[in-house]
């Protein structure tokens, strides 16, 4: 799914909830969220750097270099306010899903008594 | 490490008004990213030209991460309040560079006099005619070295940020013009505590009241002599500036024709 007005918001809780288990650098983390959505989502790979960035901005996350095999990269970790802002984004997102589960449901009965 | 495959990408984020330490951060991180992308590429079979081109695509055209970043990110100082940095910029750098190197040279000269009051040292007409020697050298230092220092500065924040040629040349004119018409004026009469200290400004002149007993400052009196310095001042900028510009025309030449070197290949693939 690449639809913009599906996706706002969406890169934002999957890159927070990405990093809630462990520290990543971008194409660490973008390889991770593919995984983890069974490739059903796919961001720009490139496009996720100015969220990183915004983020760090914003506080919810924060960076550090670190060599690994001999480059260095940058790991971007959750801060505390961006804990607390994922668990807000999670519930936001679960009442959504639950939103429209319910309306899928609803037209499948009225199609159905039609 | 610098990009080239990138540089078409950072001289538009910095046009639009991103600042350079922002652009060089995402640029260097594409880079990587896009290493590690050709090197997937490669562990999966493609060769060398396929693997970078299918990473290009995999990263997104330069058009989306222009628009990625640029919707995101916050437009720096200088892109947003061009008429401070570069018209009351250089003001306020005049102002607080003399008064800083005035402030550093009176406390040199309450230093010296305490010293020679402690070892009983007598002043007379050869330590008067040292002590002016050295502080006229500190003197022409600080008003003839550091105007160009701003200027040269602020020519660097304005080019780094692809800031319009009109405010830098503002900028740069301004703190010329501006800074020959400064003066710092120290002479040792040879009597104990007997040394005078002057900060003559041109832009004092205009509010003589504020200046009138006050001793330490004065407007500039040898306008004539302060225009000099300035055109001086200017003709020196200008170098330069023409300098600069032709060395980074080269440059720029260079990074081009890598770029089309690399968009050529990846085209040929």
């Amino acid at each position: 799914m690449t639809n913009p007005s599906f996706m706002n918001g969406v890169p934002e809780l999957l890159i927070l909830r990405t990093l809630e288990s462990s520290e990543m650098y971008g194409y660490e983390l973008v390889q991770a969220i593919r995984a983890r959505t069974n490739q059903t989502i796919s961001l720009g790979e490139g496009v996720v750097y100015s969220s990183l960035h915004a983020l760090e901005s914003e506080g919810m996350l924060k960076s550090r270099r670190k060599l690994v095999n001999g480059r260095t990269r940058v790991y971007y970790a959750l801060t505390r306010k961006g804990e607390k802002h994922l668990a807000g984004l999670v519930r936001h997102w679960q009442h959504i899903t639950e939103a429209i589960t319910l309306a899928i449901g609803g037209s499948v009965h009225a199609a159905t008594a039609l | 490490m610098p990009q080239p495959r990138f540089d078409r990408l950072s001289e538009r984020l910095l046009c639009a008004g991103i600042a350079p330490r922002h652009v060089r951060r995402y640029v260097r991180e594409l880079g990587d990213h896009f290493d590690d992308l050709v090197l997937e590429e490669q562990v999966g079979g493609a060769r060398c030209e396929l693997a970078e081109t299918r990473a290009l695509t995999r990263l997104g055209n330069d058009d989306n991460l222009a628009e990625a970043m640029l919707s995101r990110a916050t437009r720096s100082l200088t892109a947003r309040f061009p008429w401070a940095v570069f018209g009351l910029g250089p003001i306020a750098m005049l102002v607080l560079g003399v008064v800083a190197a005035l402030g550093i040279e009176v406390g040199l000269l309450y230093l010296i006099s305490a010293a020679a009051d402690a070892i009983g040292l007598e002043p007379n007409a050869a330590t008067a005619k040292w002590g002016t020697l050295a502080f006229t050298g500190y003197n022409m230092l600080a008003v003839y070295a550091a105007p160009l220092g701003f200027a040269a500065l602020i020519y660097l924040v304005g080019s780094r940020q692809r800031m319009p040629r009109p405010w830098i040349v503002t900028g740069v004119s301004l703190t010329c013009i501006l800074g020959g018409l400064q003066n710092l004026v120290f002479y040792d009469t040879g009597v104990r505590h007997g040394g005078v200290l002057v900060l003559q400004s041109a832009l004092l002149s205009p509010f003589p009241h504020l200046t009138q007993g006050a001793g330490l400052f004065s407007p500039f009196p040898h306008v004539a002599e302060g225009l000099a310095r300035a055109a001086a001042n200017l003709a020196i900028a200008g170098c330069f500036w023409w300098l600069s510009t032709r060395k980074k025309s080269v440059g720029r030449h260079r990074a081009f024709a890598h770029r089309a070197n690399i968009d050529a290949r990846t085209a040929g693939t």
